[in-house]
């Protein structure tokens, strides 16, 4: 059974357990495995979720981002996603620029509302849908979401990152700290290979770190049929990559 | 009454703070059994719901999500700033739901009248707000009850 679940989905299925009934979690653009977690979610541990999903037909907000940021103001966001081309162990986001601001490598879309996000969310969990040193970084080249208030530039923020998901392991968030670090492996992971492909310090030793159940029978029969059918209109490219074909 | 300096263009302003009623009834045209609900447009009944606390939302009829999508003159309101929804067809009456039904001026009258004196006011309350035991009998009561057959045409699931 090991072998035929697909790391995405694994990812999704973690994602999904960490978000708590009641709860109301928004994801903006470019999130598929947000969205998929937050659907999955509502339809096994925690109906009561209020999902905001950018994009989702079925649930959508009359003036949309302008409707969730003034949500985000008001705090009553209580988790958002973000991911980014860069994410330090700090949980500084880069969704900027690779290289030299003005001599770039790779200039990214930008940040969006992700920095005014980041802060007035309760909480944030942090995606990265590969898990390679070329992401997960000692330093990011351009903070465009800062992971703390460590500087002076930020005056007040309402929540920091949770935790950080990717196809092979979790990382949690330490306030105290500030960093990521490193509390468990997904299923099929090993933790040399985490280590080989993380950028910044895991701050936990190999036996330290816990290892997740893996994704039940009926999560995966939930999210191949019902939640695949959801996300396919919000997100096709990625349905047909993750799962092929356009059969339903 | 406060006032504050502008931080960009200089110059002294008046600022109030935001009210935020504890809670907020409206009346919507249309709900769905995820909370979002429909409302005529030109008003400010998503302003309230916006700001309020707490929003009770009665609604003309109860549809599949699908039918809620808001027609030219309507606004929808979303799920998260709705905390009930309440099916009360002919639920804004006496005053009007337009494109539903208008205004009740016959009762209206009968209700200014009624109230000014304290006997007659308290025959008008007994009647028609402490007497009937639900919604359906108060529009009876009325001569409204074509109203409440409104319901039939909702959705069921």
């Amino acid at each position: 059974m090991e072998g035929q679940i697909n790391r995405l989905e694994r990812m999704i299925v973690v994602v999904a357990r960490l978000l708590k009934d009641g709860q109301t979690v928004a994801a903006g653009t470019l999130s598929p495995i947000p969205a998929a977690a937050c659907f999955l979610a509502k339809e096994t541990s925690a109906p009561g979720l209020l999902p905001l999903i950018y994009g989702d037909p079925d649930n959508r907000l009359t003036e949309g981002l302008f409707e969730l940021f003034g949500l985000a103001q008001q705090g009553r966001i209580e988790v958002f996603f973000l991911s980014a081309g860069q994410i330090d162990g700090q949980a500084n986001l880069n969704l900027t620029v690779i290289g030299d601001y003005l001599r770039p490598q790779v200039r990214f879309p930008g940040g969006a509302g992700s920095s005014m996000l980041y802060a007035l969310a309760g909480r944030t969990i942090l995606f990265a849908t590969t898990h390679s040193r070329k992401i997960l970084v000692p330093r990011v080249d351009f903070v465009t979401a800062a992971g703390t208030d460590g500087g002076e530039k930020i005056p007040w923020r309402r929540g920091f990152a949770d935790c950080l998901v990717t196809p092979l392991a979790l990382f949690r968030f330490d306030e105290g700290e500030k960093r990521l670090i490193l509390e468990s492996l997904l299923p099929g992971a090993t933790w040399e290979e985490v280590a080989e492909n993380t950028g910044f310090p895991l701050g936990r030793k190999r036996e330290e770190v816990s290892r997740l159940p893996d994704a039940t029978e009926e999560e995966l029969a939930i999210l191949r049929g019902k939640i695949r059918r959801k996300l396919k209109s919000i997100y096709p490219v990625f349905c047909r990559n993750l799962w092929g074909g356009d059969e339903l | 009454m406060k006032t504050l300096r502008d931080p960009y263009g200089g110059g002294e302003y008046v600022v109030v703070p935001p009210l935020r009623p504890d809670v907020a009834v409206i009346h919507g045209r249309r709900g769905d059994r995820e909370g979002g609900v429909v409302v005529l447009g030109g008003r400010t009944d998503r302003l309230l719901a916006l700001a309020a606390k707490r929003t009770i939302a009665q609604v003309e009829e109860l549809v599949a999500p699908k039918r809620l999508r808001p027609y030219q003159d309507e606004v929808y309101i979303a799920p998260i700033h709705i905390d009930a929804v309440v099916v009360a067809p002919g639920g804004a009456h006496p005053t009007a739901c337009p494109g539903k039904y208008d205004l009740d001026d016959g009762h209206l009258q009968e209700y200014l009248a009624s109230a000014q004196d304290p006997d007659s006011f308290d025959r008008y309350v007994k009647r028609c707000i402490t007497g009937p035991e639900n919604h359906e009998a108060y529009l009876k009561e009325v001569g409204r009850g074509d109203l409440w057959k409104a319901r039939s045409i909702g959705w069921r699931g």
